[in-house]
């Protein structure tokens, strides 16, 4: 086991870009961890003269917003939003996407071609107006965005894992589990799953990415829960002065890039890492 | 045996008339037609045949995997141990596979899940029938690698099935298919994907598992040096039908079906003179959507009747212990007998 993690790590570690994007996640996640302890006082509190601009002041770093609030810690409190709604998101559109691309092909017949096309009409409402109805309908509260955002992003996923199966499906090994005595849901999750799971874990990590714009998208709308601090909150606050303090903007867009980017090149090296197909190259 | 041949052990498993079909789009296909067979408990029968004779569809059938569709049983009744198999639940049958009647697979290389350890492969397999802990399980799993001759069992264990050769994968399968103590193993051409030598010795292994567990095994094979090597029955099928059965050294001695004959003449074997060629039976299996009336060998017959054309011959006890579906070999019988009478 420990000589696949090692394996795992060099492959993964070949591809310089993805080191970067690791190092920048790490980054943004010891940031959202740290956050409680570095800025312990409400980030929404307003605390100076507003509009400071970036490096004016030793006591905000990152300067002020239209009401003076701090934008460091505002940046650091929405990382804790953003990456658990981005990674809780992810999980979710994973857990339906795994359960009904799996159900799908093992099953096969009508359930396959009534899932399908489920998922092909899940593909067809154009996402953001998606996320929006369902979260001005449930609520504009965190919870309610994570799952928005996850109903909308699992269709990739379970499209990925029915062709995953159903390559696998006929292979000698599920009927020898079969003869073995095995039931269907052992066969499907504690056989099949295995073999199917790296693509899909790469597939998993972009919807991260993916799942974070969705949410500043959201919040940049106004529809996100207005008492917790996030980066698109933040860039949806600062619009109206981006003629002058545009840096009010800048700042988080910038922090959004950023992750979205580490996480996309994330993404890329777990390919690397764990497709078999370039394992040996 | 006093009770004369036919009553030996009661059988373990016995096959009555099963009709297996395909349901295609050219139409219902007869893949596997009215054919019956019996093991008893420590017996070997192998099944013989050309590929697409219903060979591993009758082996599937027994373990109720048929891939569905296309392929449907339906007739007949397959009995183990007196329960009719086709009368269980699914769940049921699920605990009949692998406790009961389990099976080996033709490639061994693919018959292995790549993503777990072959250890813990086992591990699953004795604890899927048998109520023990981890721990126990591993013993018992370590025992069985040591069983199927695995150097270095503990070792092995936590070995992957690509870090495996093909020998090996197919003693790990066989040590998976054992795990449960089965009363019937079926090998759907267990050394058809192995070397030469390798393949003797699984054979010699799955010999040796038998006779200290007196389990009953149905080999299919197309190889008949395998058959001589472990059958005490073979059974020869031809476009799904049952065409001959005998014991095993009646069989290579005398085979009466035109088509047993075929076979044994395109084998080679090293008792042959140098210099005799290996007979080939021309022609191709007919396809099943279009077979002939009469006897489906009759375009391939050396000895083709006018009756072999007009109907089909029926499998009939020809010599004692032994049955043929042949009319040439009918005739020739009759022919030795009025001879012997004159």
């Amino acid at each position: 086991m420990l000589t696949l993690f090692f394996d795992f790590a060099r492959r993964f570690a070949r591809n310089r870009a993805a080191l970067v994007g690791l190092f920048l996640v790490l980054v943004v996640v010891g940031v959202a961890i740290a956050a409680p302890w570095w800025f312990p006082r409400n980030p929404l509190r307003i605390v100076g003269r507003p509009e400071i601009w970036p490096f004016m002041s030793p006591r905000y770093p990152l300067g002020t917003d239209s009401l003076g609030r701090d934008i460091a810690a505002m940046i650091a409190h929405g990382a804790r939003t953003t990456l658990l709604i981005g990674l809780c998101a992810s999980l979710t559109a994973t857990i339906i996407g795994i359960t009904v691309g799996a159900t799908a092909a093992y099953v096969g017949g009508w359930v396959d071609e009534l899932l399908m096309r489920l998922t092909e009409l899940f593909q067809t409402i154009p996402n953001l107006i998606f996320v929006l109805t369902i979260v001005s309908i449930l609520g504009q509260k965190i919870e309610y965005v994570t799952i928005a955002v996850g109903v909308v992003t699992w269709t990739p996923i379970a499209r990925l894992t029915r062709a995953e199966f159903m390559s696998l499906r006929d292979r000698e090994f599920v009927q020898a589990c079969r003869a073995m005595g095995m039931g269907s849901l052992w066969i499907m999750f504690g056989e099949i799953l295995p073999n199917a799971l790296p693509p899909v874990i790469v597939l998993s990590s972009l919807v991260v990415a993916g799942a974070v714009l969705f949410e500043s998208a959201v919040a940049f709308l106004g529809l996100g829960d207005p008492n917790v601090t996030s980066w698109g909150q933040l860039i949806g606050d600062g619009r109206t002065l981006i003629r002058s303090s545009w840096y009010i903007c800048a700042v988080p867009g910038l922090a959004i890039m950023l992750t979205v980017l580490a996480l996309n090149l994330v993404g890329d090296g777990l390919n690397d890492a764990l497709n078999p197909k370039l394992r040996d190259r | 045996m006093i009770m004369g041949s036919k009553a030996g052990p009661a059988p373990i498993l016995s096959i009555e008339d099963l009709q297996v079909s395909l349901f295609t789009r050219r139409g219902v296909l007869p893949a596997v037609d009215g054919l019956s067979l019996t093991v008893s408990a420590g017996e070997t029968l192998a099944i013989v045949g050309e590929s697409g004779c219903g060979k591993s569809l009758t082996a599937l059938a027994i373990m109720r995997l048929l891939p569905n569709p296309p392929a449907k049983i339906v007739g007949g009744a397959v009995r183990f141990m007196g329960r009719d198999l086709a009368a269980l639940s699914e769940r049921e049958m699920q605990r009949v596979r692998g406790k009961d009647i389990s099976m080996i697979f033709q490639d061994p290389m693919t018959s292995l899940n790549p993503v777990v350890a072959v250890g813990d492969q086992l591990i699953e397999a004795i604890r899927r029938h048998n109520d023990v802990s981890r721990h126990e399980a591993r013993d018992r799993a370590i025992e069985l690698l040591r069983q199927v001759r695995i150097p270095d069992a503990e070792r092995r264990f936590n070995d992957y099935p690509h870090q495996m050769s093909g020998g090996m994968s197919q003693r790990v399968m066989i040590a998976m298919a054992i795990a449960c103590g089965p009363k019937l193993l079926i090998a759907d051409e267990p050394t058809t994907a192995l070397d030469v030598t390798i393949q003797a010795q699984i054979i010699e292994l799955m010999k040796e598992l038998q006779s200290s567990s007196d389990m009953g095994l149905i080999i299919i094979t197309h190889d008949l040096g395998v058959v001589a090597e472990v059958a005490d029955r073979v059974a020869v099928m031809y476009a799904g039908r049952k065409v001959e059965e005998a014991p095993v050294e009646a069989l290579f001695e005398r085979p009466l079906h035109r088509y047993t004959r075929g076979l044994l003449g395109a084998t080679p074997s090293a008792q042959r003179r140098r210099g005799s060629r290996l007979v080939e039976i021309t022609g191709n299996v007919p396809a099943l959507s279009d077979l002939p009336q009469g006897c489906a060998f009759q375009n391939r017959c050396p000895d083709v009747l006018d009756r072999c054309r007009a109907e089909r011959p029926q499998l009939a006890p020809l010599l004692p212990h032994r049955s043929a579906a042949c009319f040439a070999a009918e005739k020739e019988l009759s022919r030795d007998a009025a001879a012997i009478g004159a």
